[in-house]
């Protein structure tokens, strides 16, 4: 039997997602948080981010995304966008816009931000507000004007899910006249508190396959105006996504308390041992840090996914989906059609009797 | 984009200090041949052709118009891809 060469090791990390604060004004039904958040008292000083930066950079990470909760919750934000920069990151930050002021965001840019993002959660007020969890929807939009004044790169991010995947095209149109220069479509991925509302947000699957058009069009109709991408539901499909590029490949994720991640989910695999960045330099987490090594290479694989060549692309897949879905980190990740455990899926993907939202606290 | 078209980098777009990577929101262009070189004179001011001219004193040997061709369809593709904004 010829089993496909082990997979090649990974080259230098690319991207540090820095979850600065878990404190959030908005409580969104598809919050990917972890359900249990970190408490503001745990949080990390400016001199400890400071020095995971240079750390971050000095390994060859290249981008560094601000996230939370909400960042404009930390005083220090303008210090860590400059730490950020001067360590050579490219900085990027996600964010809700509330608590943002132009004074603020003057001071942000000036500090050295070079990309914000803010997502939207539908066209209508009331709909969109009822999502987040809190009034959002008309800050946000009273934002985008401020923003495009200044010289930063802007993406709008909309999220989707069976709440209001129908109306697409007209979400779309909402974030062309607000002139971003990205536009994310992003589907709900079912973790952290968005699992708990798997029921509510799912889309049917005739929904998603009327959207596949509407974005191909909006993708065409906008070529070098604004770039369009699209991120669809693995649930949907055939093969698992090559999630966070690999396990251990790509991508560390520093939570607010300095624990550092794999993925933002990680933490719901039993056993998993977290470093903290308080303990231990990046370089040392990244290459000895137990979480990390965890599904590195093949040698935890099925046989099945040892066997197969798509191991190269997908990794095998994500393994807290896996888990979450088989109650076995190791096991194939159930989107995949080799899974014994594809049916799931399938369960999955029809309509569902109306369900209550959950909200989170 | 013209040979008298002043493209400069998008906002949130800029060149790694030291790499031939151009760095752009949520990604990385690899640079290939000139094209660092290329995107480090864009300043909103030089035309294209002034790049053009500029490659073509530093490099011999080189025929002017295939060099203004080749610079048009990298700038071209960068355009579309959103990391280039372009003037008059």
């Amino acid at each position: 039997m010829t089993s496909p060469a082990a997979i090649s090791t990974p080259r230098s990390p690319l991207s540090l997602i820095a979850e600065v604060t878990h404190r959030c004004p908005l409580h969104c039904l598809y919050c990917s948080n972890p359900l249990e958040m970190q408490r503001a008292e745990a949080e990390l000083t400016t001199e400890d981010w400071t020095r995971v930066f240079k750390q971050a950079a000095e390994m060859g990470f290249l981008h560094l995304h601000l996230t939370g909760g909400e960042p404009l919750a930390r005083r220090d934000l303008p210090e860590l966008i400059r730490a950020g920069r001067e360590a050579g990151l490219y900085v990027n930050m996600i964010t809700s816009g509330v608590g943002m002021t132009e004074e603020r965001l003057a001071g942000l840019v000036e500090a050295g931000l070079e990309h914000l993002q803010l997502s939207f959660q539908d066209i209508e007020e009331a709909s969109a507000n009822h999502i987040a969890g809190t009034r959002a929807h008309a800050i946000k939009l009273a934002l985008v004007p401020v923003l495009k004044r200044y010289p930063l790169a802007f993406t709008i991010n909309l999220v989707v899910h069976r709440m209001n995947l129908d109306h697409l095209e007209e979400f779309i149109a909402l974030a062309e006249d607000l002139h971003p220069d990205r536009l994310e479509i992003a589907h709900v991925q079912y973790y952290g508190w968005a699992l708990k509302n798997r029921a509510l947000l799912m889309p049917t699957e005739e929904q998603v396959e009327r959207s596949i058009p509407i974005v191909e069009a909006a993708k065409e109709r906008l070529r070098g105006k604004i770039h369009v991408e699209a991120v669809f539901p693995d649930y949907f499909g055939s093969f698992p996504k090559a999630c966070v590029g690999g396990w251990g490949r790509q991508m560390m994720l520093i939570d607010p308390a300095g624990q550092a991640l794999p993925c933002h989910s990680a933490a719901v695999i039993p056993g998993m041992v977290f470093d903290n960045v308080r303990e231990h330099d990046l370089e040392w987490i990244w290459k000895c840090s137990s979480a990390f090594n965890r599904f590195r290479g093949d040698d935890w694989m099925s046989p099945t996914c040892q066997a197969c060549p798509r191991k190269e692309k997908d990794f095998g897949g994500c393994r807290c989906q896996a888990f979450l879905m088989t109650g076995d980190p190791n096991a194939i990740d159930p989107v995949c059609s080799l899974s014994p455990d594809h049916d799931l899926l399938k369960d999955l993907r029809v309509s569902k009797p109306e369900v209550l939202p959950i909200w989170r606290g | 984009m013209e040979l008298n078209s002043t493209p400069r980098l998008a906002p949130g777009c800029r060149l790694h200090p030291t790499d031939s990577v151009l760095l752009i929101p949520e990604g990385t262009l690899n640079l290939t041949g000139p094209s660092r070189e290329i995107l480090s004179m864009l300043d909103g001011k030089r035309t294209v052709s002034d790049v053009v001219t500029a490659l073509v004193q530093q490099y011999e040997d080189v025929d002017e118009k295939e060099i203004g061709e080749d610079v048009l369809s990298l700038l071209n593709r960068l355009q579309q891809r959103g990391v280039l904004r372009v003037g008059a």
